[in-house]
């Protein structure tokens, strides 16, 4: 074992460990430029993607037939409760059609194009989740051919789920709202009440334990009963409006006893994630 | 089956090994990564130590393979270049130093194999919370994730080592 550590190996084993923390620190610090990726790393996430394609087409196959099996058990009950949801739906979607109709020629008359809530979707398959537990990252099967820019949000069926992080030509990565990294982007939310009025914030943390999302020095008089619906703001300019985040579970003043913070629960369960939708706006 | 065989079905193994890793993450991502404790995936660390301490005659290029399905490993799933590029091609160097002086059997390679997932996962929470991506504690890695992670790669090593094994023999 002496020539374990020879004086020439310890130096080299320290270079490269110095090389290795060079290399982390400058990705970190250029992650969240538009330039990056590099168009070398670029290319290689697209081979590797269209690889992971391959093997991870078996692997899903087997997820949906496990999911289908277990649809097909709670079928019946589901088919119940749903029947009864169905005819009330039908008249909402009628009055939403024509209140959208009515929404677009009133914005004509005042001469106002784009809205904060316009946005145009385009779905994708998760392909795969990062094998690690310090990152909370899906990739998915569409990047910049398909017109996903970096910041977009992401949605699953039914709520908001993420923003892309890094967008390689054939596919983009992720970032769960259930990362916790001090890094990570936040997003701009309000919550509408009964009486219709609204609190402006934004989503500052995650609760791993009870897995709800938390909106945090909360200020304002207005009332927000558990239940109440949580959506985005599209205030800041880069998220579209009214994009489901989900209901408030809770609230409680926070450890300064100055301000509230809101818990909600997320709509979108983030453990099991195959489609998702990209709202470009 | 011939020696030259296996070294086309050893980087095979390992990228399917490495995707691998990932879909199954996200196919049982509500099992593993259920609060507190998150289960790692580590099939390719598992397949280069198979293949340093298996293989007899130390002819494949296990150490280059290693780095570049590091590289790989960054560049798709994180993003974060320099953690599993480095990580991987140390263990396979201190693999291959500890190997003379062992008796080679199923409990011995059980034990270096506990060890080499102790060394990259701290590796990896080392460099990431020096870079501010992580922000949990020491002792939150060692019991919520360190042990959650050897356990479910131990339960995996042991239901493949038998079979790897057939297949090294075949060609030694």
């Amino acid at each position: 074992m002496q020539k374990f550590f020879s004086n020439r190996k310890l130096v080299i084993t320290i270079v490269v460990l110095i090389i290795s923390f060079g290399l982390v620190s400058v990705s970190v610090a250029i992650r969240d430029r538009k330039s990056t990726p590099p168009l070398i790393q670029q290319f290689g996430n697209d081979v590797a993607g269209a690889v992971d394609r391959v093997v991870a087409w078996p692997t899903n196959g087997l997820q949906s037939a496990t999911n289908s099996v277990s649809d097909l058990l709670n079928t019946y009950q589901e088919n119940k409760k749903l029947k009864k949801q169905v005819d009330q739906l039908a008249q909402a979607k009628v009055n939403a059609q024509t209140m959208s109709a009515e929404n677009k020629q009133l914005r004509k008359e005042l001469k106002l194009n784009d809205s904060l809530s316009d946005y145009t979707s385009v779905t994708a398959n998760v392909l795969t989740r990062t094998p690690s537990s310090w990152m909370n990252q899906i990739v998915i099967s569409k990047g910049a051919t398909a017109g996903i820019k970096k910041n977009m949000p992401v949605m699953s069926q039914s709520g908001l789920i993420g923003r892309i992080v890094e967008v390689n030509q054939t596919n983009a990565k992720v970032e769960l709202i259930s990362s916790t990294s001090s890094t990570a982007n936040r997003f701009a939310i309000q919550i509408t009440n009964k009486a219709g009025k609204t609190v402006n914030g934004i989503i500052s943390g995650y609760d791993k334990g009870s897995n709800q999302l938390e909106m945090g020095s909360v200020t304002s008089n207005v009332k927000v009963k558990k239940g109440d619906k949580v959506v985005t703001s599209g205030l800041g300019g880069t998220i579209p409006k009214g994009l489901y985040v989900g209901t408030v579970a809770a609230i409680k003043t926070d450890d300064y006893g100055l301000a509230s913070e809101v818990e909600i629960t997320p709509a979108a369960d983030l453990s099991d994630l195959t489609v998702v939708t990209v709202a470009e706006q | 089956m011939r020696y030259s065989r296996l070294k086309i079905i050893f980087p095979i193994g390992l990228f399917v090994a490495l995707f691998l890793d990932g879909s199954l993450s996200n196919v049982f991502a509500g099992r593993l990564f259920t609060y507190p404790y998150t289960s790692v995936l580590h099939l390719v660390l598992l397949w280069l130590v198979f293949a340093v301490f298996l293989d007899d005659r130390d002819d494949l290029a296990t150490g280059i393979w290693a780095a570049f399905v590091g590289l790989v490993f960054d560049w798709y799933y994180t993003g974060i270049i320099g953690v599993y590029l480095i990580s991987l091609p140390l263990i396979v160097y201190l693999c291959r130093q500890v190997k003379p002086w062992l008796d080679l059997n199923f409990l011995t390679l059980l034990m270096v194999y506990i060890i080499n997932l102790t060394i990259v996962e701290a590796f990896a929470y080392t460099w990431y919370s020096l870079c501010d991506v992580v922000n949990s504690g020491l002792a939150d890695f060692a019991v919520y994730t360190l042990g959650p992670t050897i356990a479910l790669n131990l339960a995996i090593f042991v239901i493949l080592y038998y079979p790897v094994r057939r297949l090294y023999f075949s060609v030694n």
